[in-house]
């Protein structure tokens, strides 16, 4: 599957700021066997002072980038072709949780990948005892991994109501939880914290999901937003798998990968420190164009 | 020995010829450091016990009473958590110093030494090829599941190579008489400036007995150090800074302390910016380049964009700076991983494997339970064992609402120990208790042994690693090791390393004004800012406390508030959210407490005196409000609050060094001095003006005698006007402080550039300018009016152009 992607965030500030130094994530990653980035760039107006195109910790793409004049407005543009692979539905060769943490154990390794990352409390993500009981009623006793992710998904997608007006960026899982409300940050934080109790290394997905318009209608331009699920280590046979919880579906060609972290911190679209007086309003358009 | 400590030890001898420990006795099974394990006085005490032991209480009590005192006038505190909010505590020294013969104390620095080159091989195999973890000499959980393991920091080589220049170690001695390593501090190890303070004040209590030891001196270890971080500059032009997290600081103090000691300069994560990968910091003068910077801060709040994003006190594009090895930082970000009480456990192994040898000097023992036979082992000897967090970075006397001690479980408790270790085993970890030795310390008259342990200093120099040869001991003030944490009440005493062999003598304490002569010019900002403020609050303060005397002053002759001037100075005074029914006002103690605060912010520029005062100033304001009443009563009240403002204003013109620091609390001072009489004299010299108002304004103007001889008339709107607005030589006047004014702005940097003046002084020229061609008559509320806007622009330009 072939994707042309557009992204365009606008900020628009209420008072002039300068000064603004900028971490900007929303270049679509190269994974092998999964997707592939054909070709990619990442533009800001005004022009940055500074800027560095790196590549972080767990190998997302990103983007460094400093404001010493003063604006009020802030575009970062993101144009992408990506090619998408289909990920074969292989058998569950995934173990138990009573084998689970001699499996984990075996993984003498600090890479990017290695589950050890994706296990216990991360910067937005701190344990918690509601969710840990609500994912401990779901897990059975002689379920695969596999098993129990999927239906810890299923349960959250039915419990919970998508509702953008509920919760915002800062919504901890906790207050997601006690709504049984949210977006796909606050399904993706709630069920990574259910499995993490369970022992089950978890981390955040970020990207893009292409979007179906209804039979009849047109597809609408810049309808589509970023997207966020779950990816989850079922064992070393399998490695890591995506599922994603606001649709109940295994993640496949229509999602396109940003990046991975523990949770919505490794990955924010843009993280900015800037003095400012004011306040400012933040638009966010995307396109996910099917080629083929 | 010397024949003089020999004949005392003689006399002493005789005197309690039973008893040469002078009734101290060491607690059975526990090691102490005075005594041997015959109960014989180890000999580099012996000189020591013998002096105080033929000290009567008097003397004693007044030579402890002279180390308390500088600790007091020093300004010696460290802040207590959790507690109210005026948690300064003075320092608990313990005034015995604890002795150590330097034959033993080397054979301890090599062990020392061996461990700092042990966790700096760790910390950069961690951010770099990872072979530890690879090879199974480390569990990777212990990593990644670490908040000290920062993931930004992995690839990141130091700009110099090392990741490690100045870690401490906890260290205590065993019923054995063996040295242990409690715990690793490689983070931001903290209370090498307290060790000095602690020599200080001892040697003021001892200053005979400290001559007549050989005791290692301390100056060289800093010394080397600092030698070392100049070197790391890469540049003449480079700052070196100590990085702060603040006053909020536990120990604030002894980061302002240290800075000063070894003439770096003291910066808060503000203070810097990060520009084409360089770290700058913003002063007076503009950016300049920081070359090294040693980190009293910890390293997640280093840098908001990449590392811990709730930060309100790093500097963003910190670690892009340190990818870039524009910087030096000691300790590296991420090096407080190897603290992790857990790592204790695989120390052994890991050093045969990376050094090729044995640990000279164990660590306590340790069992991580993760794995099933270290829990079988803990939960096997639970009465010897203390178990606590894996990640904790504290010794386990430190940590006790956090650690359990296995002898205090009952027995059914002891079972679900089990239960535990197998839930949450990778969270912990359990350790071997290990009693304390015991040193003497001075309680209820007598001396009585308590337990301790040392903290201790390395510190990477040019010459390899150097151990600080002495440290501070930290006593415990009951008989059991829990006690031993400061915030439980302990306390901490001085660490003698004594030779046989007289030492070499250095200080390095009068560095403090050669760093004003290498450096001039990089005031931060901040600091700047603090400065200006500190001025305009006191002098704010001394305005009001004029006003409110006055006052006071009538409303004592005529207790009547309805008295047309009295009415208009109530308005006034309400203008400026003074409320005259407080006999002390809420906002006057608000102002004190204002300068208090921006003071606190730069204590690192101020003598210890000054600081004193403004304390003294802050705490009878307080005093006051709950007990003065108005009239006469607030009248004295004023003048004893006038006073102490003016004994600060004082410490300051005749100690504070007269550079750019200075200036600008100058600046702060005339700039609302002029304000508060522009804002005074438009308010009262209208044709409408109650009676009495010239006079009462002469009395606020601190100018009724100068009038009386200038004029030899009585007073009238014209003489006030051109006395206190006008006259350029009296110190009162507005004029006098534009012209004031003037000559500081003069001498700022870039006040000049290229031979033209800069805007700001040429707007500190035109103010000046525009009221010094004016006369008496052309004054009037709408010139006042003006000059006060332009007062308040001449502010803004001020900080636009240094501060920031």
């Amino acid at each position: 599957m072939l994707y042309d992607i557009n992204l365009r965030i606008t900020y628009t500030y209420e008072v002039p700021v300068s000064g603004g130094r900028h971490v900007v994530r929303v270049l679509p990653v190269s994974l092998q066997d999964r997707q592939r980035l054909v070709a990619g760039t990442v533009t800001c107006t005004p022009t940055p002072e500074e800027r560095r195109d790196s590549g972080d910790f767990f190998g997302n793409p990103s983007t460094s980038i400093l404001f010493r004049k003063q604006h009020e407005k802030l575009v970062i543009r993101m144009q992408a072709r990506v090619q998408l692979e289909p990920q074969p539905l292989t058998a569950d060769f995934s173990p138990d949780l009573a084998a689970f943490p001699a499996e984990i154990g075996d993984v003498w390794s600090l890479d990017a990948d290695s589950p050890h990352h994706f296990l216990g409390a991360s910067p937005r993500l701190p344990e918690d005892t509601a969710i840990a009981s609500y994912a401990q009623a779901i897990a059975k006793p002689g379920m695969t991994i596999r098993q129990i992710a999927t239906a810890i998904c299923d349960q959250i997608h039915k419990d919970f109501t998508y509702d953008p007006k509920a919760t915002t960026v800062d919504t901890t899982p906790r207050e997601a939880f006690k709504l049984k409300r949210g977006v796909c940050q606050d399904f993706t934080h709630v069920m990574i914290t259910a499995l993490r109790s369970l022992g089950i290394p978890a981390g955040y997905v970020s990207g893009f999901l292409r979007t179906i318009p209804p039979p009849g209608k047109e597809r609408l331009e810049g309808a589509d937003a970023m997207h966020a699920w779950v990816r989850f280590w079922c064992g070393s046979t399998t490695g890591w798998m995506e599922l994603d919880p606001t649709n109940n579906i295994a993640a496949g060609l229509d999602h396109i990968v940003v990046g991975h972290g523990r949770d919505y911190s490794d990955v924010a679209p843009v993280i900015g420190v800037l003095k400012s007086y004011g306040s400012h309003k933040t638009e966010q358009a995307v396109d996910v164009i099917p080629l083929q | 020995m010397s024949k003089k400590q020999t004949a005392e030890a003689v006399r002493a001898q005789k005197r309690d010829e039973n008893d040469p420990a002078f009734g101290y006795r060491a607690l059975p099974g526990i090691a102490d450091e005075m005594l041997d394990t015959h109960g014989n006085v180890r000999p580099v005490w012996q000189h020591l016990l013998s002096t105080i032991g033929h000290m009567d209480e008097t003397e004693l009590a007044n030579r402890f009473a002279r180390a308390d005192r500088y600790l007091r006038d020093a300004g010696v505190f460290y802040r207590a958590y959790g507690t109210k909010e005026n948690s300064e505590r003075s320092w608990p020294l313990s005034h015995v110093p604890v002795l150590i013969d330097d034959v033993e104390w080397q054979a301890v620095s090599k062990g020392l030494v061996q461990r700092a080159e042990l966790l700096e091989r760790i910390v950069a195999d961690i951010y770099g090829s990872n072979r530890l973890v690879a090879e199974g000499f480390l569990p990777p959980s212990l990593v990644a599941g670490n908040p000290e393991f920062l993931r930004p920091m992995v690839g990141v080589l130091p700009a110099d190579g090392h990741f490690l220049h100045f870690c401490s170690f906890e260290i205590g001695r065993g019923p054995d008489g063996n040295w242990w390593v409690l715990s690793d501090r490689t983070e931001a190890p903290s209370g090498a400036g307290f060790a000095l303070e602690n020599r200080v004040a001892t040697t003021r209590a001892f200053s005979d007995l400290y001559a007549e030891t050989h005791v290692h001196r301390l100056a060289g270890f800093f010394g080397a150090f600092r030698d070392t971080l100049q070197s790391r500059k890469k540049h003449p032009d480079d700052r070196i800074a100590v990085l702060t997290p603040g006053v909020a600081n536990e120990t604030y103090f002894e980061h302002a302390y240290i800075a000063r000691y070894l003439g770096f300069m003291l910066l808060e994560g503000e203070d810097l910016t990060v520009i084409d990968g360089r770290v700058m910091v913003r002063t007076v003068a503009g950016l300049k380049p920081v070359g090294v910077l040693w980190r009293r801060l910890d390293a997640a709040f280093a840098d908001p964009l990449e590392l811990n994003q709730r930060s309100q006190i790093g500097t963003p594009g910190m670690v892009e700076a340190l990818r870039s090895g524009s910087v030096s930082i000691v300790n590296s970000l991420g090096s407080g991983i190897v603290e992790t009480r857990a790592f204790l456990a695989f120390l052994p192994k890991i050093c045969r494997r990376l050094l090729g040898e044995d640990q000279i000097l164990p660590s306590i023992a340790t069992w991580w339970c993760g794995q099933q036979p270290e829990r079988d082992q803990v939960a096997g000897n639970i009465e010897k064992m203390v178990i606590g967090p894996a990640y904790s970075t504290r010794p386990f006397f430190d940590d006790n609402d956090r650690s359990v001690l296995g002898s205090t479980l009952r027995d059914n408790a002891k079972v679900s120990v089990s239960d535990w270790l197998q839930t949450d085993g990778p969270k912990l970890v359990g350790q071997e208790v290990v009693t304390l030795s015991t040193t003497p310390a001075w309680v209820n008259g007598k001396l009585t042994p308590r337990p301790m342990s040392l903290r201790v200093y390395v510190a990477r120099t040019r010459d390899g690693w150097q151990v600080m040869p002495g440290g501070f001991a930290r006593i415990g003030s009951r008989a059991d090791a829990a006690a031993i944490a400061m915030q439980a009440g302990g306390s901490a005493a001085d660490v003698w390393i004594v030779s046989q062999k007289p030492v070499e003598q250095m200080t390095l304490l009068p560095a403090e004004e050669s760093f004003i002569r290498i450096m001039p010019g990089s005031l931060p900002s901040r600091a700047a800012d603090n400065l200006f403020w500190l001025g305009r609050y006191i002098e704010r303060a001394e305005g009001a406390l004029r006003i409110l005397r006055a006052w006071h002053g009538r409303f004592a002759e005529t207790a009547n508030t309805q008295m047309p001037l009295l009415k208009d100075i109530t308005d006034y005074l309400a203008g400026l959210d003074i409320d005259t029914r407080q006999a002390v006002p809420e906002s006057l103690v608000t102002n004190i407490n204002s300068a208090l605060f921006s003071a606190s912010n730069i204590r690192d520029r101020f003598s210890a005196d000054g600081w004193l005062a403004l304390n003294d100033l802050a705490k009878t304001a307080r005093k006051f409000q709950s007990t003065v009443q108005a009239g006469d009563d607030a009248t004295h009240a004023m003048t004893i609050l006038l006073r102490k403002l003016a004994g600060f204003a004082g410490l300051v013109h005749e100690n504070m060094y007269r550079f750019t620091g200075w200036r600008f609390l100058s600046i702060g001072r005339y700039l609302e001095r002029g304000l508060h009489m522009t804002r005074l004299l438009g308010h009262m010299s209208g044709e409408d003006a109650p009676d009495g108002a010239y006079d009462m304004l002469l009395e606020i103007g601190d100018s009724v005698m100068t009038h009386r001889r200038r004029y030899n008339v009585n007073t009238a709107a014209l003489t006030v006007t051109d006395l206190l607005a006008l006259d350029p030589l009296n110190p009162r006047s507005i004029l006098y402080q534009l012209n004031e004014i003037k000559t500081e702005v003069e001498q700022l940097p870039n006040a000049f550039s290229n031979g033209q003046m800069s805007p700001f002084y040429r707007e500190a020229m035109r103010l000046h300018a525009g009221l010094a061609v004016m006369t008496p008559e052309a004054m009037n509320a709408l010139v006042y009016n003006r000059l006060e806007q332009e007062l308040g622009r001449f502010s803004d330009i001020l900080a636009q152009t240094y501060l920031g």
